[in-house]
């Protein structure tokens, strides 16, 4: 493999910090997110001084009618730097397509470059009061006047069409899902900040839920929170006087912008076609292949998402995903198996976006899963969103 | 709002909340030629006057060849298709079709071009069975005084017979 300048491998996470998950805080989000940055920042053994990159996604991700209000319903980067105190030198918000992901390389690219010598990444995530997509509009104009008039609008028809696609095309059903939805909430359910701590789910349970939008039921659907998460990133040189084994970032891939459709329309073809080219990337640039990863950790914020992130990067057949999780292929407890919602997921912890991905490999390559500890955790993936839209972070516990 | 005679709905308390009316397309410079055809019960597709690809939706470059001076027509098209994909609607997150659901939602490929994709309601019903490749043809709802909205309906397999139909 040809030698790519950039950052490989020169950059590491070196402390984190959660919030607990919760449907509504009862503080506001800000104090949430400031409190978070701060644990995490003495996690790394640094102090808020030694802090001078700040970078986020702070997107909001409602099709509702909510006002967005900086420190409330999300927390940007300026909004956190400012508050924390210091001399930042580096303060960048990611808008793009993947946001974790994207994120993450405005910190890794900030290192590496020398913008900034200690990076605080933070995600907060708000649950409005009220529907979280509601929208009461009387009229459609733009480009939603080509799908609102016809009731084709929110995230959960969207998600309902590739994925009915997909069940139609492979003879999937809902009772495979199932085995999905169970094993992210098992995980989930041992993780002490999840919203579902101690909280699993059956089969039986999942099958009982009356459907929304056809074949997606509330299961199926990460449940809105208020959460916070908090990374430092800084150089593999300066990682090893700090407390924590660093977690490098061995590579990263985004998604290309996909076909141009209506609004929401995710045609299956697009996603794997989108999400196919995008594992290529991120296994050229990481140099690790699919045989390398022992812990992958597949995006869930809606069930179907983990087929098809699980054929795109190649640890299954495309079209086998199903039968590869109704065999156990992603039972974290089966040796031998994929662990690929040990961290739990969206769907076992609350829409945290790629975060519940992301700290299930930092926690683990670190060594610091405490209980739910595996043996063998080297190289993680963390994707975030959908694979024709979202991204994947490789995470190794070698510098490469 | 004003209180006063005209409020007054017959009962002692307030006048219950109209029932929120479905979202009706806002035509703009643009889309309004499409909106005036849908009035009158004809489906067009916004078709490139440089390579003549139909686009969905129109913006302001060609997808196809690129150009940033496509000047999209709407065309008339034969409003045949097949099924990709399809959902039922049993929750709306727009209030305004929260009287409607169930509803179907199907996801059409217009025969004028392969991957030309469309939604719209199927209007044969929520228990409707359904099969990847359905021959649809497209349909009207009229909403609103002059305002119409293009759904499909179920076809009869098109004169090429079925063999034709993409699989
Ligand atoms: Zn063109």
């Amino acid at each position: 493999m040809s030698a790519r300048p950039g950052s490989k491998g020169q950059v590491a996470i070196v402390g984190y910090a959660h919030s607990d998950v919760t449907r509504h805080a009862g503080r506001p989000l800000g104090a949430l997110a400031v409190d978070t940055a701060r644990a995490a920042i003495a996690d790394a053994g640094l102090t808020a001084g030694q802090v001078d990159g700040f970078v986020t996604s702070a997107l909001f991700p409602t099709a509702g009618a909510h006002a967005a209000e900086d420190g409330v319903s999300l927390v940007s980067a300026d909004w956190l730097a400012q508050r924390l105190g210091g001399s930042p030198r580096y303060v960048a918000g990611f808008q793009g397509i993947g946001q974790i992901p994207g994120s993450v390389a405005l910190a890794v690219n900030a290192v590496a470059s020398g913008a900034a010598d200690y990076v605080v990444m933070h995600r907060a995530l708000h649950n409005p009061k009220g529907s979280y997509h509601a929208n009461p509009m009387r009229t459609a104009g733009g480009a939603q006047q080509w799908t609102v008039p016809q009731g084709f609008f929110g995230p959960l028809s969207m998600i309902a069409l590739p994925y009915n696609e997909y069940l139609q095309r492979y003879g999937a059903s809902r009772e495979t899902t199932a085995a999905v939805v169970a094993e992210a909430r098992k995980n989930g359910a041992r993780i002490p900040w999840s919203y579902w701590h101690d909280r699993p789910l059956t089969t039986e349970e999942y099958l009982a839920a009356p459907l929304l939008s056809d074949p997606i039921c509330r299961y199926d659907c990460d449940i809105p929170v208020d959460g916070v998460a908090a990374f430092v990133f800084t150089s593999a040189e300066r990682a090893r006087d700090l407390p924590h084994r660093p977690v490098y970032v061995a590579g990263q891939a985004s998604s290309a912008p996909p076909r141009r459709r209506l609004p929401l329309h995710w045609p299956l073809d697009d996603i794997m076609a989108g999400g196919t080219a995008l594992a290529k990337r991120l296994w050229e640039q990481s140099g690790v292949s699919p045989a390398d990863v022992d812990l992958p950790q597949v995006y869930d914020g809606f069930s179907p998402f983990v087929y098809f992130w699980l054929e795109v990067l190649g640890l299954c057949p495309v079209g086998e995903a199903h039968r590869f999780v109704l065999d156990g292929g992603i039972d974290s407890d089966r040796p031998g198996a994929l662990p690929a919602l040990s961290g739990g997921g969206a769907l076992g912890n609350g829409r945290m976006h790629g975060i519940p991905q992301m700290l299930e490999c930092y926690l683990q390559l670190a060594g610091r899963a405490g209980e739910r500890q595996r043996e063998r955790a080297t190289v993680g993936v963390a994707c975030a969103s959908s694979p024709h839209f979202g991204g994947a972070v490789v995470y190794s516990t070698a510098p490469r | 709002m004003t209180a006063g005679p005209a409020a007054a709905s017959g009962s002692s308390g307030p006048a219950a909340a109209p029932e929120p009316t479905r979202p009706v397309p806002a035509p703009d410079e643009r889309s309004a030629p499409y909106w005036a055809a849908a009035a009158r019960h004809v489906l067009t597709v916004a078709r490139c006057a440089r390579c003549s690809t139909y686009v969905v939706p129109p913006d302001h470059t060609c997808p196809h060849c690129g150009s940033t001076d496509p000047g999209f027509a709407f065309e008339p098209v034969s409003g045949r298709g097949t099924v990709r994909s399809w959902t039922v609607v049993r929750q709306s997150f727009l209030p305004g079709f929260r009287g409607e659901v169930p509803f179907l939602l199907v996801d059409v490929e217009l025969a004028e071009q392969p991957e030309l994709r469309v939604i719209g309601r199927l209007l044969d019903g929520p228990d409707t069975t359904l099969r990847i490749g359905a021959p649809v043809a497209v349909a009207f709802e009229d909403v609103a005084d002059g305002v119409s909205v293009p759904a499909f309906a179920l076809a009869e397999p098109s004169a090429t017979g079925p063999g034709e139909v993409r699989s």
